[in-house]
């Protein structure tokens, strides 16, 4: 499958969680390769979108649509085809990061888990604590161990939901490093207010709702 | 590239695996249930003696100990994961049917072991009269798939709501009750020399029932 036959947009996806507007109505349509900022203020739907397109969440209105060659992806297999790094995402403490991203890898049924973890340890900095335990690691280091998680299995897009929080200099530039090095075969997604993170795309998706927000 | 193609079989035994290392690691339900079912065998042993003669409340003691010494740990299956937020984990990397087999065969592998150390410590401590094999172990074995499939189901379905402790055990009432009521009888009969193929059928279509009602409604857990 090529990656540059990706496609995801929104038609007036909008959301709500009880009483509280999650997500205003918005549109987009974005593709393979590239790299889309999705901003707004705080409380104004970029992870809950994030949610959405990759398929954990459905929206209460408006339509998502997730094509590879042409077809609809359903919800329930976008997870395959989207590699997902948030501040929500947690790991097995009693695990290594090895043993994490192993976990995912044989469980996503990749042909060589040795391999991919190896190599996606090795883009955001980890080999040197691979067997470390996830509970003695630093927020930055959980941070880096999110960003190997999304990439593990080199998926068609990438969605990076605050990707620097945490993350010093040295984490950053990884960050940098990713959506250079997977923004011209892939799609990546920025969920972000940071100045530097939002100069990385060329495209963006602006959520307009106020987090504290409670009526439709 | 996406290995689009996912091999469910691939993803139920690494579950599998990842449940059974965890619990290696931290022996959160395998130490608890042991230590309920070595004490509460003892305990019983200590206030009433051998109860050679007492076969009918020697079955209802026996089902009683493997419900209580199994069910406080594979409650936690699911909301061990919510409570760790590694759900989101699971549920990029599996689809949730996979996630729950992956688990309902752990929670087997785990009422198998227990089984295991209560079985030959009640027949010692209790003074147990010989048991006709092939029709304790079918009333066992059907007795543990019941327990395995219902309390997955119910520990799957109350994972992320709120009050979860208290739901476990209002919902696994009925779910529960007609495993034991037919796992008891059987057992009784068992000992009594008598036919247990009623209480065994009631088992084999409750387990059945429960193993399809639980691929059904997987599938559908946790959809926002």
């Amino acid at each position: 499958m090529s990656a540059s036959s990706l496609r995801i947009a929104g038609v007036e996806i909008a959301h709500r969680f009880g009483p509280r507007v999650a997500v205003r109505p918005v549109s987009f349509d974005v593709s393979a390769p590239g790299v889309a900022a999705v901003t707004g203020e705080n409380g104004s739907g970029k992870s809950t979108l994030l949610r959405i397109l990759c398929g954990l969440l459905r929206p209460s209105r408006g339509q998502c649509v997730f094509e590879v060659d042409g077809r609809a992806v359903e919800p329930r297999r976008r997870r395959l085809f989207t590699g997902l790094a948030t501040p929500e995402l947690s790991f097995y403490e009693e695990f290594s990061a090895a043993e994490n991203l192993a976990f995912a890898a044989e469980t996503r049924g990749l042909p060589n888990p040795t391999s991919a973890v190896r190599l996606a340890l090795e883009r955001v900095g980890l080999t040197p604590r691979a067997d470390d335990r996830v509970s003695a690691f630093s927020s930055g280091m959980k941070q880096r161990l999110r960003l190997a998680f999304a990439i593990l299995h080199e998926p068609p897009v990438i969605m990076l939901d605050e990707p620097g929080s945490h993350l010093d200099d040295a984490g950053r530039a990884v960050v940098e490093h990713i959506v250079q090095t997977y923004g011209p075969k892939s799609l990546v997604l920025i969920a972000t207010n940071e100045p530097r993170e939002m100069a990385l795309a060329e495209r963006r998706i602006e959520l307009s709702g106020r987090g504290l927000e409670r009526t439709a | 590239m996406p290995n689009g193609g996912s091999n469910s079989a691939v993803a139920v035994w690494s579950v599998l695996r990842k449940e059974c290392r965890t619990e290696w690691r931290t022996r959160y339900g395998l130490n608890a249930a042991l230590l309920f079912a070595v004490a509460s065998l003892t305990a019983v042993s200590f206030a009433a003696g051998r109860l050679g003669n007492r076969t009918d409340i020697m079955a209802a003691l026996f089902w009683i100990v493997l419900l209580f010494a199994t069910l406080a740990s594979m409650s936690h299956a699911f909301v061990r994961e919510v409570e760790a937020r590694t759900m989101l984990l699971l549920r990029l990397v599996a689809t949730p049917t996979e996630i729950a087999v992956g688990k309902l065969l752990f929670n087997l592998l785990f009422l198998l072991v227990i089984e295991a150390v209560t079985v030959p410590l009640f027949m010692v401590l209790m003074g147990a009269p010989p048991v006709r094999w092939g029709q304790f172990l079918a009333v066992l074995g059907l007795g543990t798939v019941s327990l395995a499939a219902s309390s997955t189901l119910v520990g799957a379905v109350i994972a992320q709501t709120r009050g979860r402790g208290a739901l476990f055990a209002g919902v696994s009432l009925p779910l529960l009750l007609p495993v034991l009521a037919a796992a008891v009888g059987g057992t009784r009969e068992m000992w009594a020399a008598n036919s247990v193929a009623p209480s065994l059928k009631l088992l084999g279509a409750y387990a059945v029932a429960l193993l399809a009602a639980s691929l059904l409604l997987y599938d559908h857990l946790w959809e926002d």
